[in-house]
C-alpha cells in the first residue's frame, strides 16, 4: 500500500483499512459477501444477529465482522470451515421458530432470510418441535404491520427510532424467545418517515400496508428513478406491474437522502395509478366533440392552434430540464415566455423541504418565472394538479393541453397529449440543493404507448419553427451543458431507458 | 449463620476489633483431619447488630480506610490489592488489582464504581451474608477501591429479591454519611469526595452480567453490551467504571490491614510452570445446597476439598441416599461425579478437573435425582432469563429446553442427544454474554456424564445401568 494505511487480510487479499471502519465494511468495500441481518451502515452496531461471524487468526472463537475493529495485520477468514459452521449454526437458530409461510409473506422473493437459508441452510429441518406462537397481524400505526413471528429481532426498527427520527415509537419487550418488539406508551406511530423500518427489516415481519398482497416481486419491473414529491429528489426504485405503480422505495444516496425517504413521498402515487388516466392524444372537433387521433395527427393540429392563438407555456414544476428548455424555445417560436408552476409547504427538517416542484431549481437555472397567478398561457403541461391548481389551467386558457388525468384538462382545451407521470418518463431534474438527477421511465407503469412529452414538444417546434433541427436527447443535454447556470454541473450518464434494476 | 458449627472443629478466626489481633495463620487440617475454617470475611458474622455502624466500630470498621487515607498514596493501595493476588469472587476469577490498573487516571470524566450485588446465579447466597450482617466491611471496601482507583460515585446494584440486603446498605450508607465516610473531603482528606446508592435489581439474571447491569443501571433493558469497550475505559453512563463483586471488595479492608504478601501467602499458590494458574489466594465465602443434611455458608482458605466441603460441613446427604453430581461453583459449571469430589476449592485446580470455581458455591444431586429433570430444570432456568439479544441464545436456549422437555417425557431418542451436543457447538461462544456458555456447561457435562440416564428414559433403549427386566422409561 502505497500511502501507508495499515491493512488486514481477508481471504488472502491484503486490504487497507481506515481507522474507524469495522471489518465487514471494509470486507463489503473489497466486494465480499459478508451476510448481515441487523448491520446496517445508517445505524449503531449491534452485533445481535450473529450472522456476520468470521474466523479471525489467534482467536478462539468466531467474531462479528459488523463490530470487530480491524487492527494492523488481522487475518480474516469468511469461508473457512469455522466461519461456515458459525455462519450455519446461526442460521439453523434463526429458524427454528421462524414460521415456513414465504408462499404467503410479502418479503419473498427479497428476504435476506431466504437468500441466506439458500446460501446457508440445510435442507432438511433438525427441529421437529412446535415453533413459539407470537402476537400476528399487529398494527404498527395505519400504515405498517408487525408479524412478531417472523420477526428476526435484529432491532433495526428500534434503532431507526432512536437514533435516525429520534422519536421512540418503537422497544423491544419480553425475554428470550418471546422478545417481541411493541409500540411504546407514546401509541401512536405517526412520524413522517415510519415507512422506513419497513425497508430495513431483513424478514417479512414489518409490510407495508399500502402494498402487502398485491403482487409477488418477481412479476414487477423495478426502475432506479427519483422521488418527485418535493424538490429534495430522495433517489427511489419504482415498483410496478401491469401499467399500475404498487410501491416506492429508498435507494441509497449519501448525498441526498442517506438511505431514507418520507412516508408521504413514498405513498405519493395515487395519481399515477388514477383512473381518469389520458392514454392516447385527442382533439376537439369543430363542434366540439372530443375524438382519439393518432400522435402525428395531434402535433398537426396542436400546430395549427398554437400558430393561431400563440402566447405563453405554463407547466408544472415536475417537468424535465430537457421538457423545459423545449417549452422556454417554444414559447419563444411562440412569441411569449415559458413559466412554471409548483406548490410548496411540508418542509421539515430532515429530508423534506418547502419546495415541492421537483425541478423548481432546474426551471429557475433555465430562467424560467414561476406563475404565482392565473395568466393567459398556449400551452399547459400538468402532471400535478397541486402544482397547477385550476385556477391557473383555467386562467390559462389553453389550447393544448399535455396533462396525466383527465380532469385537468381546462374547457378551453383543442388539442390534448397524454403527459406522463414522474414514473414514466425520463430525463434530469436538478434537485434543492443544485445537484442534476435523472428519472427512468419503468415500463410496467402507465398506460401504454404514450409518447414522451419531450418528443412531442420536439415535433410541435419543428412544425412551427422550419429552421429548427430534431436534437434528441444528445442534442438537448449538449444544449443544457451550454446553459450559464449548468455549466459547471455534474450530468449523470443517463440509463437507457426502462431498464431496471431488476433487469 | 445458618450453619452450624462443631464444636470440635478449630477456627483461625480474626476476633476482635480489626487492628487488634494479629493476622490469621494458615489454615491446617487438624489431628481429626478436618480443614479448619478460616474467619475474615466473616468474623462479624455472631455478632449482635453488627450491621449498626455503633457495632461494626466496636469491631474495626473504617480502620481500613483510616489508615490507608493517613499512611497510603492511591497507587500503593493499588500496588497491595496487586501482590495480594486477589481474584474476582464473582465467578470470572479476573486479578482485582490488575482490573483497577485499567481505570484510566488522565479522563476528566465520572469514575464510577458500580458494585454488583445482583447475586442471582442459582445456589448461590454468599453476598447476602456480607450486605446483611456486615455492610459496613462491605462499604469499607467499597471506600478502599473509590480512593485507590479515583471514583467520585458508587453504586450498588443489588438483587430485588434480596430486601433486607437492599434495607441494611441503605442503612449502613445513611450511617456512613453521617459520620463523615461518605460524602465530601472524606475523613478530612481534600479531594476524597465520594457519593455511594443503592440501585436494587428488578428480578432478571442477565442483569448479574457486568455490561447488562450497566443497561440496567442506565435505566435501560439489561442487554449485555460487546466487549470492547470495556468497562474500566467505557462503563456505566459511557464513563470509566470498576465493577467488582461484593466479596472481593469486602476483602479488600484485611488487606490493608495484614498486607498484600500475607494475603497472598495464604491459599494456593500460582503454578510457576502454567502462566493461565494464576493461584488462589486468601479466603472464600463457600457454600452448599442441594441433597445434604446441613446446607449453608462457611469462610474457608482455599484448599479445602469438594468432598470436604460437602461431608464435615455440609453434613453429606441424607441418610440412605448417596452424593451422585455436585455442580461446584453456582449453577453455570460444569458438573462433577461423586468420583471427582477430592478437588481442592480454587479456581485453577477446579478448572483443571474440567469444571469452574464459579461462585464457590456447590449444588449437591443426591442418588434420587432424575439427571434428565435435573437437565430439564436448568435448560428452562437459561431459557427463561435468556436476554432474547442475540440470536444462538434467545433461540437456541428455548430449543434445548424443548429437547430435554421431550426426553423427560419418554419422547426422546438417541439421535436428540446428539442434536444437543450439535446445539451446544453452535450456542457457546457464539453469543455476546456469557450466558450461553453458562447454559452449555452445566447440561453438556451432564448429558456426557450420565448419558446412560437419559437413554434410559427413552422408549426402546435399554439402560445398562438397571438391572435386566426393569422398565426403561421413567426408572428413577
Amino acid at each position: 500500500m502505497a500511502d501507508n494505511k495499515p491493512t488486514i487480510t481477508i481471504d488472502g487479499q491484503v486490504l487497507a483499512y481506515e481507522p474507524g471502519q469495522t471489518v465487514i465494511q471494509v470486507a463489503h468495500e473489497a466486494g465480499f459477501d459478508v451476510p448481515h441481518y441487523c448491520y446496517h451502515p445508517g445505524l449503531s452496531i449491534a452485533g445481535n444477529c450473529r450472522i456476520c461471524m468470521v474466523e479471525v487468526d489467534g482467536w478462539p472463537k468466531p467474531q462479528v465482522s459488523c463490530k470487530l475493529q480491524p487492527s494492523p495485520g488481522m487475518v480474516v477468514h469468511t469461508q473457512s470451515a469455522l466461519a461456515k459452521s458459525a455462519r450455519a449454526g446461526t442460521m439453523e437458530m434463526l429458524l427454528v421458530n421462524h414460521p415456513l409461510d414465504c408462499p404467503i409473506c410479502d418479503q419473498a422473493g427479497e428476504c435476506h432470510l431466504q437468500d441466506y437459508s439458500y446460501q446457508l441452510g440445510q435442507g432438511e429441518a433438525s427441529s421437529t418441535t412446535a415453533k413459539t406462537k407470537l402476537p400476528k397481524n399487529v398494527a404498527f400505526g395505519e400504515k405498517i404491520v408487525y408479524d412478531a413471528e417472523r420477526c428476526i429481532k435484529c432491532t433495526l426498527c428500534v434503532r431507526f427510532c432512536e437514533e435516525i427520527t429520534q422519536t421512540n415509537e418503537l422497544a423491544m419487550s419480553g425475554r428470550g424467545d418471546h422478545e417481541i418488539v411493541i409500540m411504546t406508551s407514546k401509541g401512536e406511530f405517526d412520524t413522517a418517515y415510519s415507512m422506513n423500518i419497513i425497508d430495513l427489516c431483513p424478514v417479512g415481519a414489518l409490510t407495508s400496508r399500502d402494498f402487502r398482497f398485491k403482487s409477488r416481486l418477481w412479476f414487477m419491473d423495478f426502475t432506479e428513478s427519483l422521488c418527485t414529491g418535493c424538490a429534495r429528489g430522495c433517489n427511489v426504485v419504482t415498483g410496478g406491474r401491469d401499467g399500475a405503480m404498487l410501491r416506492m422505495e429508498p435507494r441509497a444516496n449519501a448525498e441526498v437522502n442517506q438511505w431514507w425517504l418520507c412516508d408521504e413521498g413514498r405513498l405519493d402515487y395515487a395519481h399515477v395509478n388514477g383512473a381518469d388516466r389520458i392514454a392516447s392524444p385527442r382533439i376537439k372537433t369543430a363542434d366540439g366533440v372530443w375524438v382519439q387521433a393518432t400522435v402525428d395527427d395531434a402535433i398537426t393540429a396542436a400546430a395549427v392552434a398554437l400558430r393561431e392563438a400563440g402566447g405563453d407555456v405554463l407547466l408544472d414544476g415536475g417537468c424535465t430540464l430537457e421538457e423545459m428548455l423545449l417549452a422556454r424555445d417554444l414559447a419563444k417560436v411562440m412569441g411569449g415566455k415559458a413559466r412554471y408552476a409548483a406548490a410548496t409547504g411540508g418542509g421539515d427538517k430532515f429530508l423534506r423541504v418547502d419546495e415541492r416542484g421537483a425541478n423548481a431549481k432546474g426551471a429557475e437555472g433555465l430562467g424560467l418565472a414561476r406563475a404565482t397567478k392565473a395568466a393567459a398561457a398556449a400551452v399547459v403541461i400538468v402532471e400535478r394538479d397541486a402544482h397547477v391548481p385550476a385556477a391557473l389551467r383555467d386562467g390559462a386558457a389553453p389550447v393544448v393541453v399535455f396533462a396525466t388525468d383527465a380532469a385537468s384538462v381546462p374547457a378551453s382545451a383543442r388539442v390534448v397529449f397524454p403527459h406522463g407521470s414522474w414514473a414514466e418518463r425520463d430525463g434530469l431534474l436538478v434537485n434543492t440543493d443544485g445537484r442534476i438527477q435523472v428519472i427512468n421511465r419503468n415500463p410496467a407503469v402507465g398506460p401504454d404507448n404514450i409518447p414522451a412529452t419531450a418528443d412531442v414538444l420536439e415535433e410541435i417546434l419543428g412544425e412551427l419553427d422550419p429552421a429548427y433541427d430534431w436534437r434528441g436527447r444528445g442534442g438537448l443535454h449538449a444544449a443544457l451543458r451550454s446553459e450559464s447556470a449548468f455549466a459547471k454541473a455534474q450530468f449523470p450518464a443517463m440509463q437507457s431507458a426502462g431498464v431496471g434494476v431488476g433487469a | 449463620m445458618t450453619a452450624k458449627k462443631k464444636a470440635s472443629k478449630k477456627k483461625a478466626a480474626a476476633k476482635g476489633p480489626a487492628g487488634s489481633t494479629p493476622a490469621p495463620a494458615r489454615a491446617q487440617r487438624g489431628a481429626d483431619g478436618v480443614y479448619p475454617e478460616t474467619q475474615i470475611l466473616s468474623r462479624n458474622f455472631g455478632v449482635e447488630d453488627s450491621w449498626t455502624l455503633a457495632v461494626a466500630r466496636e469491631q474495626g470498621a473504617y480502620t481500613m480506610l483510616e489508615k490507608a487515607l493517613a499512611t497510603m498514596t492511591p497507587a500503593q493501595v493499588v500496588e497491595e490489592v496487586k501482590t495480594s493476588r486477589l481474584r474476582g469472587r464473582g465467578g470470572a476469577g479476573f486479578p482485582t488489582g490488575v482490573k483497577w490498573g485499567f481505570i484510566p487516571q488522565d479522563s476528566k470524566k465520572t469514575k464510577y464504581l458500580v458494585l454488583n450485588a445482583d447475586e442471582s446465579e442459582p445456589g448461590t447466597f454468599k453476598d447476602r451474608y456480607l450486605m446483611e450482617l456486615d455492610p459496613h466491611l462491605v462499604l469499607e471496601g467499597c471506600l478502599l477501591c473509590a480512593y485507590a482507583t479515583g471514583l467520585d460515585v458508587i453504586y450498588i446494584y443489588i438483587r430485588g429479591e434480596y430486601p433486607l440486603s437492599i434495607t441494611r446498605m441503605e442503612g449502613a450508607i445513611e450511617e456512613a454519611r453521617q459520620a463523615g465516610y461518605l460524602g465530601k473531603n472524606i475523613l478530612g482528606k481534600q479531594g476524597f469526595t465520594v457519593e455511594a446508592h443503592v440501585h436494587p435489581g428488578a428480578g432478571a439474571y442477565i442483569c448479574g452480567e457486568e455490561t447488562g447491569m450497566l443497561e440496567s443501571l442506565e435505566g435501560k433493558r439489561g442487554h449485555p453490551r460487546i466487549k470492547p469497550p470495556f468497562p474500566a475505559v467505557e462503563g456505566a453512563f459511557g464513563c470509566p467504571t470498576v465493577i467488582n463483586n461484593v466479596e472481593t471488595l469486602a476483602h479488600v479492608p484485611c488487606i490493608i490491614e495484614f498486607g498484600g504478601a500475607w494475603f497472598a501467602g495464604l491459599g494456593i499458590q500460582p503454578d510457576p510452570a502454567n502462566p493461565r494458574a494464576l493461584g488462589s489466594s486468601g479466603t472464600k465465602l463457600m457454600g452448599v445446597s442441594g441433597d445434604v443434611k446441613n446446607p449453608g455458608v462457611w469462610e474457608f482458605e482455599f484448599g479445602i476439598t469438594l468432598r470436604e466441603l460437602i461431608y464435615d460441613y455440609a453434613g453429606g446427604p441424607l441418610d440412605g441416599r448417596k452424593v451422585k453430581a455436585v455442580i461446584p461453583g453456582g449453577l453455570s459449571m460444569p458438573v462433577l461425579t461423586a468420583g471427582e469430589l477430592d478437588v481442592p476449592m480454587g479456581y485453577d485446580a477446579l478448572q483443571k478437573v474440567g469444571s469452574g470455581l464459579g461462585t464457590a458455591t456447590a449444588i449437591v444431586m443426591d442418588d434420587a435425582c432424575d439427571m434428565v429433570e435435573a437437565c430439564e430444570n436448568i435448560a428452562h432456568f437459561f431459557a427463561d432469563e435468556s436476554c432474547g439479544q442475540c440470536t444462538p441464545c434467545r433461540e437456541g436456549c428455548h430449543w434445548m429446553e424443548k429437547i430435554f422437555a421431550r426426553i423427560k417425557a419418554g419422547e426422546g431418542t438417541p439421535k436428540d442427544l446428539d442434536l444437543l451436543e450439535h446445539l451446544f457447538v453452535n450456542i457457546e461462544g457464539r453469543t455476546i454474554c456469557a450466558l450461553a456458555d453458562a447454559a452449555v456447561w452445566p447440561l453438556r457435562s451432564i448429558l456426557r456424564k450420565f448419558r446412560h440416564e437419559f437413554l434410559a428414559q427413552m422408549p426402546g433403549q435399554s439402560d445398562p445401568a438397571l438391572p435386566a427386566g426393569s422398565a426403561a422409561v421413567g426408572a428413577r
